[in-house]
């Protein structure tokens, strides 16, 4: 493969940019049909309680008010996976946590629908609640749902090598105990979704990352099939997993549209976000570490507990991906994991940004900076030593293909001046490493089946414009600008001659959606052969005209010429007209991306999750200021190295290197969703602390680019491999700095004063 | 989304005609100047005024005056951008500066006004929320309910003042003037504010803040104000110092203190007593709760260490 590229590896803004910042960009919520109503939420008080009562007559009779649903009306139980059908798109008979829907009402105006949630009569039994998974756990006195006994959702224990030989192996064991609590999305766009039903036919336009699954689940909810029903996605602002998976809300809106027969739209609140949630969750992270004087690691035995929340949501992925993603880093030959995912009176989480790998990886980077101090080796050189080798199968049976974290941490090493800082700073000033990754899009669909995970359609018409029919979700990380770029590589032809309609059930083909970091490699991969297969009918017309053989064509800036000899070249415009002549008139193609077998992973219950098609990579230092009579802690810079195979875009893949950094800082810095007694404390963007400008660090991104041997022209995912690796990295720099080792999140000044001042009194 | 419950905006033209319709409707009223407060709580049905009296546009009520006496006056209208601006403040009352430039962030302080600032309503986790969150908890007694969540059992409201400036303006000897249709009158900061979530200030429903009134005393003093909070912006102060005193660590120090107590407090008749004592008078004196983020513990450590920066920063920056 040539790396002489047109618009491949070039830094090409977004193609949805200017409608985006010149705010003229269509959201949900932007769209008005006419007589359209607008929908409210009516949501429980209660943590946990029986529904003694619910009459909405007195609402139903308010004047217009046009639709009124109860869960008795959406009885179809339903979830992301298929293990997890255990939710209804508002409560049935119970109520698990406060927030959850038990009615949807559509009414002329927003106001009128408000006062209608007003006049719905409820009446409840409150049950014992558990907020805290130990508890839930082991006082299951009563059961949040029925068939989940001792409130476990799902537990896994895996073991893979010999893991007694191993930490018999090892000269020195740690054993460590981490907490992280919940954390959201905090998406720009709170979710929306309007509805219309006309005809027998169903049109839903959602704020979702994955429109194909919402599309299956309103077939399954509503008794329609998916043939009557259009699922359409507008501009997204941002999911981060947060919209990854059908969601009640947008059930409920399609079901008052068929009820009213009006056009029916709902956008929540940023406090109904928090209680829709589906962040990271609460997780409790044991980990115990073997390894030899020379730092290689020997045992790993890591034990955790998530607090799901009230729903499965992707619980059991979670869990699954908090184990198997361990194996998939460092060469670990033996590891033996226990995962609880367990069943809590709260808002249910679900995917969040590196999803399952973020808070294990917090323990796991920050016990190896314990474990590198205490055999006396560098941090760097540690990980360095426990490096993967590329092409090679893991103690778990995950296939890594390329690999290029060791040169991420060299990368970023070099870059921070690491060997001249480290350890050579002033008290209260400090360094630290760590590393992440992901996967490159799951190896396995949510729902198994033979079906190729994308799907792409070219059209060439007379206007010498090719059109890309996709069915990603463009979810604001540029999935539409990566397939732009792809087609136009691969045909030798500029941007302005491509166009995309993406996410259009009506329109584009199937693809599974924006979720586990597959978009580029699976739709790249998909764009480039139905890319090749337009190029072979272009080729075609072009020899025909130019008299050569098809094999001696080479595809650029719009021209087709012989190899051998440039000058001899036709315009793409003069090629297109005689191939639609010739051809039979519009040229169409067609590709689609499998996952290859080997990719799958093993035979083990469980082994499902955790397999990529391939692996992206991140190594990152932090530069931190501990302000030792407050504790607070100023990041001062961050280097982040990210192996994404190649950058088919690097201006886009900095913004997810950034954008990766910041969100993780967040994480580790300030953000917590608090609760009390079922309650969320910090429903909003006020008191629910991201961070913002004035807390951002200087971030200095490094692109590593290993050069996928599957990715389309090489290329992995840029948008969550970076997430995991900065809280570490800040955690072992406060370590640096003042000595002190957080093993709880958010790294709150108070924690890491209380932390100062008891190492001060020993 | 959530929505403004239905109102009527009176727009008066001119400070007579506004006191004139709030004499006859202050039970149902709201005035509004800003609106950075007002608006998000009205939002979360806090309020439910039948008018909304917006008194942005009156002539008169901006901007900043030197006085010929030396002290200065400002329009209660007057941004909390122009204070943080202002080239008189910064040079002679930089302490009133200093808090302004740490409101919450640009557009709101581009938006938001002294008057609004200083007449900030109490906040807290159980107060600021929706209808739909204070119906879930059974509500709080400062809206809706009889029960202190921060503080059960108790018969006052402890939800904490927040505002930035009017420690700044106690520490300067600031006094407020509140205009009726029947009087006008000037209350110094110090008795202006009622340590209750619930009374919050003296101000009567029937009266409008018209201006703030800085005494010369204290003009050309060096003046500091530490700030406590999560981010590096728009949030509100979790703790938060003034601080005043004669250039050069030369006495004649006062420290106020806000978002630790129902209301902003200033400590006097310091001279004489060494920073240990100042800075553990402060965190006597500070009574955080649960009301807000982070900790109480910490909290009132972080007093103690706002005092001393803030008493410290005087000195450096008289340099």
């Amino acid at each position: 493969m040539s790396d002489d590229f047109t618009t491949v590896g070039k830094r090409v803004p977004m193609v949805d940019g200017t409608q985006k910042v010149t705010g003229h960009g269509i959201y949900t919520d932007d769209i008005k049909l006419p007589g359209m109503l607008h929908a409210r939420i009516v949501r429980s008080t209660q943590p946990h309680a029986r529904i003694l009562r619910l009459d909405t007559a007195r609402a139903e009779s308010l004047p217009g008010v046009f639709a009124v649903v109860t869960g008795k009306d959406l009885t179809g139980k339903y979830g992301i996976l298929p293990v997890g059908h255990d939710e209804t798109a508002l409560a049935v008979d119970k109520v698990r946590y406060v927030g959850e829907g038990i009615a949807a009402i559509a009414a002329r105006t927003p106001e009128i629908a408000e006062e209608a949630a007003h006049l719905i009569d409820v009446a409840y039994e409150p049950l014992p609640a558990y907020f805290d998974p130990i508890k839930a756990m082991n006082q299951p006195d009563v059961l949040i749902h029925e068939d989940k006994p001792g409130n476990i959702e799902r537990d896994y224990h895996h073991d893979f090598g010999n893991v007694e030989q191993g930490f018999a192996d090892a000269d020195l064991i740690r054993d460590d105990s981490f907490f992280c609590p919940r954390v959201t999305h905090a998406a720009m766009e709170p979710h929306s979704t309007l509805a219309s039903f006309e005809g027998g036919k169903l049109t839903v336009w959602s704020s979702t990352q994955t429109p194909y699954y919402l599309h299956r689940t309103l077939a399954l909810v509503l008794g329609m099939p998916m043939s009557s029903i259009r699922v359409i996605k507008p501009l997204v602002g941002g999911g981060f997993g947060g919209k990854d998976e059908p969601l009640g809300h947008e059930i409920c809106t399609a079901a008052l549209a068929i009820k009213s027969g009006r056009p029916v739209r709902l956008t929540i609140s940023r406090e109904e976000v928090f209680y829709i949630h589906r962040g990271r969750p609460a997780q409790h992270v044991w980990l115990k570490t073997g390894v030899t004087r020379d730092g290689r690691i020997t045992a790993v035995h890591c034990k955790t507990i998530q607090d799901g929340g009230a729903y499965c949501s992707y619980g059991v992925v979670t869990i699954l991906y908090s184990g198997a993603l361990l194996g998939a880093i460092y060469d670990i030959r033996n590891f033996r994991y226990d995962g609880y995912r367990v069943l809590t009176n709260l808002p249910a989480c679900g995917a969040m940004r590196g999803h399952g790998s973020v808070n294990v990886r917090f323990a796991f980077e920050s016990q190896m900076d314990i474990l590198a101090r205490e055999i006396g080796i560098d941090p760097a050189d540690m990980r360095l030593r426990n490096a993967l080798e590329p092409n090679s199968r893991t103690a778990n049976d995950l296939r890594v293909t390329s690999y290029g974290y060791p040169e991420c941490i060299r990368k970023v090493v070099e870059r921070s001046g690491w060997n001249e800082k480290k350890g050579k700073l002033p008290y209260g000033k400090g360094i630290g490493i760590a590393g992440s990754h992901y996967v490159s899009g799951a190896a396995n669909a949510i729902i198994r089946s033979k079906m190729p995970h994308s799907n792409v359609m070219l059209k060439l018409d007379i206007d010498g414009g090719v059109t890309i029919y996709t069915g990603t979700a463009e979810i604001g990380q540029g999935s539409d600008t990566i397939q732009v770029q792809i087609v136009a590589e691969e045909l030798g032809i500029g941007l302005e001659r491509v166009r995309i309609v993406s996410a259009d059930s009506d329109l584009t083909p199937m693809d599974l959606g924006s979720y586990s970091s597959r978009v580029t490699f699976m739709a790249g991969n998909a764009c480039l052969r139905a890319a090749r297969e337009m190029k072979s009918k272009i080729n075609r017309a072009a020899a025909d005209l130019l008299k050569v053989a098809p094999e001696q064509l080479v595809n650029r800036d719009s021209r087709i010429f012989v190899s051998s000899d440039p000058q001899r070249a036709v315009t793409f415009d003069e090629t297109v007209v005689h191939a639609l002549g010739t051809q039979g008139g519009t040229l169409v193609s067609q590709g689609s991306y499998t996952p290859p077998d080997e990719a799958k992973g093993g035979k083990f219950k469980g082994s499902g999750v955790g397999p990529g098609v391939a692996y992206s990579y991140s190594a990152q230092v932090a530069e931190v200021s501990v302000d030792v009579e407050t504790g607070q802690v100023t990041v001062e810079r961050i280097v982040a190295a990210h192996d994404c195979g190649r950058a088919l875009n690097p201006l886009t893949v900095e913004g997810q290197i950034e954008g990766s950094v910041s969100m993780g800082l967040g994480q580790a810095l300030t953000e917590e969703v608090k609760y009390d007694q079922g309650l969320t404390m910090n429903p909003g963007l006020l008191e629910y602390k991201t961070g913002g400008i004035r807390d951002t660090p200087i971030i200095e991104s490094i692109i590593v680019e290993s050069v996928d041997p599957e990715g389309p022209f090489g290329a992995k995912e840029a948008g969550e491999g970076s997430l995991a690796a900065v809280i570490p990295a800040v955690a072992n720099a406060i370590y640096d700095a003042v000595g002190v080792r957080i093993k709880e999140l958010p790294l709150t000044p108070e924690r890491i004063l209380k932390a100062i001042q008891e190492k001060q009194h020993r | 989304m959530m929505r403004l419950p239905a109102f009527e905006v009176i727009l008066p033209s001119t400070l007579e005609e506004a006191a004139g319709f709030l004499a006859d409707h202050h039970q149902q009223t709201k005035i509004y100047a800003g609106g950075t407060d007002l608006v998000p709580s009205m939002k979360q049905g806090l309020f439910e005024p039948d008018y909304v009296l917006d008194i942005k546009s009156l002539p008169g009520l901006n901007g900043i005056t030197d006085l010929p006496d030396g002290g200065v006056r400002i329009g209660a209208l007057t941004t909390v951008s122009e204070l943080a601006a202002s080239p008189v403040l910064r040079r002679e009352f930089p302490v009133l500066a200093r808090a302004a430039a740490t409101v919450a962030g640009p557009n709101l302080r581009n938006a938001g006004t002294l008057g609004g600032n200083i007449c900030l309503d109490t906040r807290c986790y159980w107060y600021n929320q929706s209808f739909f969150w204070r119906s879930a908890c059974g509500f709080c007694i400062k809206k809706d309910g009889s029960t202190c969540h921060v503080a059960p059992g108790s018969k006052q409201c402890w939800a904490v003042y927040s505002g930035d400036t009017a420690p700044a303006l106690m520490v300067l000897g600031g006094r407020v003037k509140l205009t009726s249709r029947a009087e006008e009158r000037v209350v110094p900061l110090t008795d202006f504010f009622v340590n209750d979530g619930l009374g919050r200030n003296v101000i009567r429903p029937d009266e409008i803040l018209t201006e703030v009134l800085i005494p010369a005393a204290r003009r050309g003093y060096a003046g500091h104000y530490e700030k406590f909070r999560v981010r590096g912006s728009v949030d509100y102060p979790l703790a938060g110092v003034a601080a005043s005193g004669k250039p050069g660590g030369g006495g004649d120090l006062r420290i106020g203190l806000t978002a630790v107590n129902p209301r902003p407090v200033l400590l006097d008749r310091l001279d004489g007593l060494s920073l240990e004592d100042i800075c553990n008078q402060a965190k006597r004196t500070a009574k955080p709760l649960k009301t807000s983020a982070s900790t109480m513990e910490y909290r009132r450590h972080m007093i103690g260490v706002l005092v001393k920066r803030a008493i410290r920063g005087l000195s450096a920056s008289s340099d």
